[in-house]
């Protein structure tokens, strides 16, 4: 057990990082060469960069949304993702992590903050599963992975909780923390092939939408003539 | 403000079909806009190349991409879109909509959505799903309040857009829109209403003659004055419907003396292309600027017609090269500019009856002309109240995307589309209701006409034409 769980905390985290890293530069990668190539085939590249600029600060941070429409969901959504981006990172059991397989490491949050975050994670992933299946609109539009990825994501949160809050026997800790350390890396592995890919992609989204209106000049006759209807009427 | 759920009986009148069959069965369609006989053979093939072609030469390709990846399926939409919120059907909510377009571009054009697609043996295009789209898409009004709402910015009316571009290349368009743009492009009129030049300058005499009645002064139609500042261009259907707004914008530049011209070769600013294709976009986007080069005008100034204003004011610069190209204004802009610089006098209560404003959504939405009318307005009416929501979180009239010129289905604009239109109007109690848009200005007469509304719709010139003021002599005579 104790062999595998090292295993795991070790050459595992490091593959599986390594995979999230190179799969979500390959997205991002993929994105803005995208847009780059429209931007340069665009027949009039005047873009409101500030209002793209502006719409895209609003969401990332979408404190004005939550008075506005929906604001339970938005709430609900703020708090969870606020303790799924910073506990991962800023934890101290899991920057000493960082530190000694990659080297680096940096501020620390204080533990009381660190439960409490990943308190309001559970708790609200919680209610956006609720949400979720207790609406006929959210449930019609939902794939399979819209239902899967919020427990996938709190697993780790609840066992890492126990482990850290828990006085547990030997066996059950590593017990848990293995389904702690292997449910995050199989997060990771996921994570740049679905739609939690926004996590890089959703700063780009303004600039493409805007761009994405900016049609190439003069396809018509391209059009035409790929699809054989030259001269053909109207 | 919440909008009221459409009863049973209505959505029945709503959506009725008003097709034969036989014609459903021959054209293998059951939508309800009438579409033109078309080569029903192999359409999920046809579908995919004429999707293909357009990837292929357009920038769509890229934005899909994006949208596919960050999806979130979370349904926020719904509550901004006024065809979902009158009919709480969930085919209307904007991201099913959406995935109908969506799911064919993963499986077909995506690596892993054939992979996958092959090793399930599931998701290939089929003849259901084409008429799925081919109703969908057509019900919504392309108003793009959707997308202020998708958090992860999702444009459900470009993808809407790009539908119906490929449903048009397999023939698969409303016969309205289609009949009227080959009129424009390829007929003897040259217009989409089909009025013969004769007839044009028939009824530009008859409105001077009027003008000099009503208000004692000699206001004229400059036609086909080479050289002159702006090339006039309404929607064309103006010269049959709205007289007043055409009084109302040639009394403004009598007025400020402002140097403009009708060409009696091309006066026809409508562009359907903007809703169901872009090939026919820029073929009337491109015949618009010939005559502006034609007739040597430094700019383009459009008449109070939303899409048209949009369609030229955002696609001349795509296919007319870039920042070099001629200007594009809408007559507010101008109006409004001739006001800020005092050379525009309205009487300050002219209008004592209160008045409403509606955005129309091509020109609000980005955030385009906004303030300018309301500053009018407030130059002549005392009593300007506004509809909630408003200026670029504006409801759409119902009859966006082009619907409105498609007669026959009327009951589905005025009882559906218009729904939440229709409850702002009747929440504001105004006499008047301003639509500077020849397209909301007709779905908002049949709309108030159909849900017994209590209100007048015009135009903003209509308003301003009766507040004018000619102070000086010169202007007299
Ligand atoms: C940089 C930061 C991020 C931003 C700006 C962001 C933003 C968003 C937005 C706008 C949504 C859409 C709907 C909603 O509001 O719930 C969303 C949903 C979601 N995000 Fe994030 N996100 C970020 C990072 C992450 C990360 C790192 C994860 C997971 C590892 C994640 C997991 C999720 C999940 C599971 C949902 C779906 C919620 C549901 O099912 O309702 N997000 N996020
Ligand atoms: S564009 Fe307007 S009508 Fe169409 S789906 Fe979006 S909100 Fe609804």
């Amino acid at each position: 057990m104790q062999e595998l769980l090292d295993f795991a905390r070790g050459p595992l985290f490091r593959l599986t990082i390594a995979l999230m890293v190179l799969g979500l530069l390959r997205v991002l990668i993929l994105d803005i060469w995208g847009a780059i190539t429209a931007y340069r085939r665009a027949g009039d590249r005047q873009l409101a960069w500030g209002d793209a600029l502006r719409k895209t600060i609003a969401w990332l941070f979408p404190v004005k949304r939550v008075f506005t429409k929906r604001p339970i969901y938005s709430l609900c959504s703020i708090l969870f993702h606020i303790g799924l981006i910073l506990v991962p990172v800023f934890f101290l059991g899991h920057v000493q992590l960082w530190k000694s397989s990659i080297g680096l490491s940096w501020w620390t949050l204080p533990e009381f903050w660190a439960d409490l975050l990943t308190v309001t994670t559970v708790v609200f992933g919680l209610t956006l599963i609720l949400g979720r299946v207790g609406s006929a609109q959210a449930r019609y539009l939902s794939r399979k992975q819209d239902y899967l990825w919020i427990p996938l994501l709190i697993l780790p949160f609840i066992t890492g909780y126990i482990c850290t809050n828990m006085v547990l026997s030997p066996n059950w800790y590593v017990i848990l923390m293995l389904i702690h350390v292997v449910s995050a890396e199989v997060i990771f592995v996921f994570l740049p092939f679905t739609k939690i890919a926004h996590c890089v992609l959703m700063p780009l989204s303004q600039f493409i939408l805007a761009l994405a209106w900016k049609f190439p000049a003069r396809v018509d006759d391209k059009i035409c003539t790929t699809l054989n209807k030259k001269g053909a009427p109207v | 403000m919440g909008t009221t759920r459409i009863t049973a009986a209505e959505q029945e009148k709503a959506l009725a079909s008003i097709k034969k069959p036989d014609i459903i069965k021959k054209q293998k369609l059951n939508v309800r806009y009438h579409v033109e006989d078309y080569d029903i053979s192999d359409r999920p093939r046809r579908f995919l190349e004429a999707f293909a072609a357009i990837l292929k030469h357009t920038n769509y390709r890229f934005a899909l991409e994006h949208f596919i990846r960050v999806s979130a399926k979370c349904s926020r939409c719904t509550v901004q879109c006024p065809v979902y919120l009158a009919t709480h059907d969930k085919h209307d909510i904007p991201c099913y909509r959406s995935e109908l377009l969506l799911s064919v571009y993963r499986r077909h054009f995506t690596v892993g959505g054939a992979l996958r697609g092959r090793l399930l043996d599931n998701g290939e295009l089929t003849d259901e799903k084409i008429e799925e789209m081919a109703e969908s898409f057509w019900n919504c009004t392309a108003c793009r309040r959707c997308t202020l709402e998708c958090p992860v910015g999702i444009d459900h009316a470009l993808i809407t857009h790009l539908g119906r571009f490929i449903l048009s290349e397999i023939g698969i368009a409303p016969r309205a829109l289609v009949v009227s743009t080959r009129e424009q492009l390829e007929g003897k009129t040259g217009n989409t209403s089909a009025i013969p030049v004769p007839a044009l300058i028939d009824t530009l005499d008859f409105l001077e003659e009027d003008m000099k009645a009503e208000l004692g002064v000699d206001i004229t139609f400059p036609k086909d004055v080479a050289g002159s500042e702006f090339l006039f261009v309404p929607a064309v259907s103006d010269f049959l419907m709205e007289a007043e707004t055409l009084m109302g914008i040639a009394a403004v530049f009598k007025a400020t003396g402002g140097s403009w011209t009708i060409s009696t070769d091309y006066f026809d600013a409508i562009n359907y292309g903007l809703f169901y294709s872009d090939r026919m976009l820029e073929r009337i986007i491109r015949k618009l600027y010939a005559e502006s080069e034609r007739m040597k005008t430094k700019a383009i100034l459009i008449g109070e017609c939303g899409h048209a204003s949009r369609s030229a004011k955002y696609y001349v610069p795509v296919h007319c090269g870039g920042t070099k190209a001629r200007p594009v204004y809408n007559i507010m802009e101008y109006t409004h500019r001739m006001l800020e610089e005092g050379k525009l006098k309205l009487k300050p209560d002219a209008i004592t009856d209160t008045v409403t404003y509606h955005d129309p959504c091509n020109i609000a939405r980005q955030g385009w002309i906004i303030d300018q009318p309301r500053e009018l307005i407030r130059a002549f009416c005392p009593n300007f109240v506004e509809m909630t929501p408003n200026k670029k979180e504006n409801i759409c009239c119902g009859g966006g995307g082009g619907t409105v010129s498609i007669d026959e289905i009327r009951p589905y604009r005025t009882t559906i589309g218009g729904r939440a239109k229709a409850d702002q109007i009747r929440a504001t109690g105004a006499k008047y209701l301003i639509a500077p848009c020849a397209n909301c200005k007709k779905q908002l007469r049949e709309l108030v006409e159909d849900q017994e509304i209590d209100c007048e719709v015009v135009g903003l010139h209509d308003l301003i034409y009766k507040a004018i003021i000619f102070d000086t002599k010169e202007q007299k005579s």
